[in-house]
């Protein structure tokens, strides 16, 4: 009875997710039509003269993430290092449910924060590079970075205490000092769960709408013309989350190709973000030790 | 197992029920300030259940209201005949309860730096990136950092039906967005060189400043309430409530109190002008 019923509500989820994605698809097609891979790849959006190129939303949202994310590993895995190995039990969990409850903040909350301090300590801090204002793609990472900071530390920590105790005492006992035994065993053991840590708060990060919404400018159009330089990280941007949170949503509705364009958003971050969190659970259940 | 199922379901049907007797609202910050306080107002004295919310500003308002998930929206500009194609089936009826001036306003270091008024040419230059520092316009150097109102906002479209005649006559720009009233202002306050669209009952003169405008015969107009009123002060608006056909039922309540001597005094309190005072 009870696997009949396990059966059927896993079927209910898939088949939730495929109507989803049929809708998204089915929605999206007019946009698809009209520019083909050039809504992909165009670095125009201008919706009154039908112009619809997404890519200045993707660089915008991968950029963001992906910068939240450097700066969040290195202080969220030495924190899980300290958590995991050099706490003792109660002391461990006690850390823990403080950091977790960091991720049940609301991110409306951290977006004020972020427009009342953040934004100004960004305009003030990078002053000599003459900000035009503290709506930048690196303050909506940096806020982004606290935002995904309990999901790496949370994850790090499990995938460290993963790690057989065994394993920790025959290197003791081979004569390994407590950090060389985190440096060559413990983490090498924890990489896949590390790994899986790390693209799962990347999924979080590209999905997070209002607290980027509200710091990061969302300026249109601003695809730099060097992709690698750090000079457009200090102006605003577009994401697609902060594009799909805007008034725009209202104009195009009604329109079918425009309101295609704007579904069409949803479709590439949903594909984005489904795509890491796949690779990220991927990762974390298969396991070498 | 499966009893359990049923009762949960079952559980959850007297809530969907019990919204369906909720007065729910949804449009324009602007005209939120009124209207959220009059709710607050008929909550108290008549029990009525009311949600006032502001997603998506005006254009938020008359969508939302044309596809019958509210029964009054918020506008601060005139329902198009677009809008009107967009949603065949929705008989809107514009309820006017007052009136609003759209302001240019500016940080504190730009009104300290000389900038007072502008013409309608300068604005038009800086919205087209003609113009990009205040010292072309009298100011110190200082690069302008415009914040445009989103497109869709009751603000952003009476500054280019002033500027431009039309919306789509607007040239398709892109500057840093600001959506609400507050997230204006703030961003405008902390913005060395800033400028923005925003509600003149929100210019308080203490973080961020009302410029005028300088007319052809260089007369300059200040968007006090008298030159509003008097329709000189070009950048004004109406403010409406939306509804689907003759307002019912609880919404006609809402409309009638705002229309009443008390409503009215709520859209004076928040800066707006009574329609009287229009005559």
């Amino acid at each position: 009875m009870t696997r009949a019923w396990s059966w059927f509500f896993s079927f209910v989820a898939l088949a939730t997710l495929a109507f989803l994605v049929a809708i998204f698809v089915w929605q999206s097609l007019p946009v698809w039509h009209h520019e083909g891979w050039n809504y992909l790849t165009g670095t125009k959006w201008f919706f009154r003269q039908r112009e619809f190129g997404a890519l200045p939303m993707i660089y915008g949202s991968v950029v963001v993430s992906v910068v939240a994310l450097v700066l969040a590993a290195p202080l969220g895995m030495g924190a899980a290092v300290f958590t995991a190995e050099y706490l003792s039990r109660k002391p461990r969990l006690a850390v823990k449910v403080l950091i977790e409850l960091l991720a049940g903040v609301p991110s409306v909350v951290y977006g004020l924060l972020g427009i009342l301090l953040l934004r100004n300590w960004i305009y003030e801090l990078f002053a000599r590079f003459d900000l035009l204002s503290g709506d930048t793609l690196l303050t909506a990472a940096v806020l982004l970075s606290v935002m995904i900071l309990p999901t790496v530390v949370t994850l790090s920590d499990d995938a460290l205490r993963a790690v057989p105790a065994t394993q920790r005492r025959a290197a003791r006992a081979l004569g390994l000092t407590r950090s060389e035994t985190i440096l060559h065993v413990s983490l090498p053991q924890a990489r896949r769960g590390l790994s899986a840590a790390l693209l799962l708060a990347l999924g979080r990060a590209l999905g997070e709408t209002i607290a980027v919404f509200l710091v990061v400018g969302r300026q249109d159009n601003n695809l730099p013309e060097r992709l690698l330089s750090l000079r457009p990280l200090l102006e605003s941007g577009q994401t697609l989350t902060s594009k799909l949170g805007s008034s725009e949503t209202n104009i195009g509705y009604g329109d079918p190709l425009h309101w295609g364009a704007i579904v069409g958003l949803g479709l590439i971050l949903l594909v984005l973000t489904g795509a890491l969190t796949v690779l990220g659970t991927g990762f974390g259940k298969r396991s070498d030790a | 197992m499966k009893k359990a199922i049923l009762l949960a379901l079952a559980g959850s049907f007297p809530v969907l029920a019990a919204t369906a007797e909720t007065l729910k609202i949804n449009g324009s910050t602007t005209v939120n300030l009124p209207v959220a306080e009059a709710a607050e107002i008929l909550r108290a004295e008549q029990k009525m259940d009311i949600q006032v919310d502001t997603q998506g500003g005006s254009s938020g308002g008359i969508s939302m209201l044309g596809d019958g998930l509210v029964q009054v929206g918020m506008s601060s500009k005139p329902v198009s005949d677009d809008d009107r194609a967009k949603f065949p089936k929705a008989r809107f009826r514009e309820i006017h309860i007052g009136e609003d001036a759209v302001a240019l306003i500016v940080s504190r270091d730009v009104w300290e730096g000389g900038v007072k008024a502008l013409t309608k040419q300068q604005i038009k230059d800086i919205y087209e990136s003609k113009i990009t520092n205040w010292k072309d316009l009298g100011g110190k150097p200082q690069r302008i950092a415009f914040f445009n109102k989103e497109p869709g906002r009751g603000t952003w479209e009476v500054f280019v039906h002033w500027v431009y005649g039309s919306p789509k006559a607007a040239p398709q720009v892109s500057f840093p967005e600001v959506g609400g009233n507050e997230e204006t202002r703030n961003k405008v306050a902390g913005t060395r060189g800033g400028l923005s669209q925003l509600s003149a009952s929100w210019a308080d003169g203490k973080k961020v400043f009302a410029l005028g405008i300088k007319l052809d015969d260089g007369t300059v107009v200040e968007p006090t309430n008298e030159n509003i009123a008097t329709k000189k002060y070009p950048l004004s608006r109406p403010l409406f409530l939306l509804t689907n056909g003759e307002p019912s039922g609880a919404a006609k309540t809402l409309v009638e109190f705002l229309l009443s001597e008390r409503g009215q005094e709520l859209v004076k309190k928040h800066g707006y002008l009574r329609l009287r005072d229009l005559k």
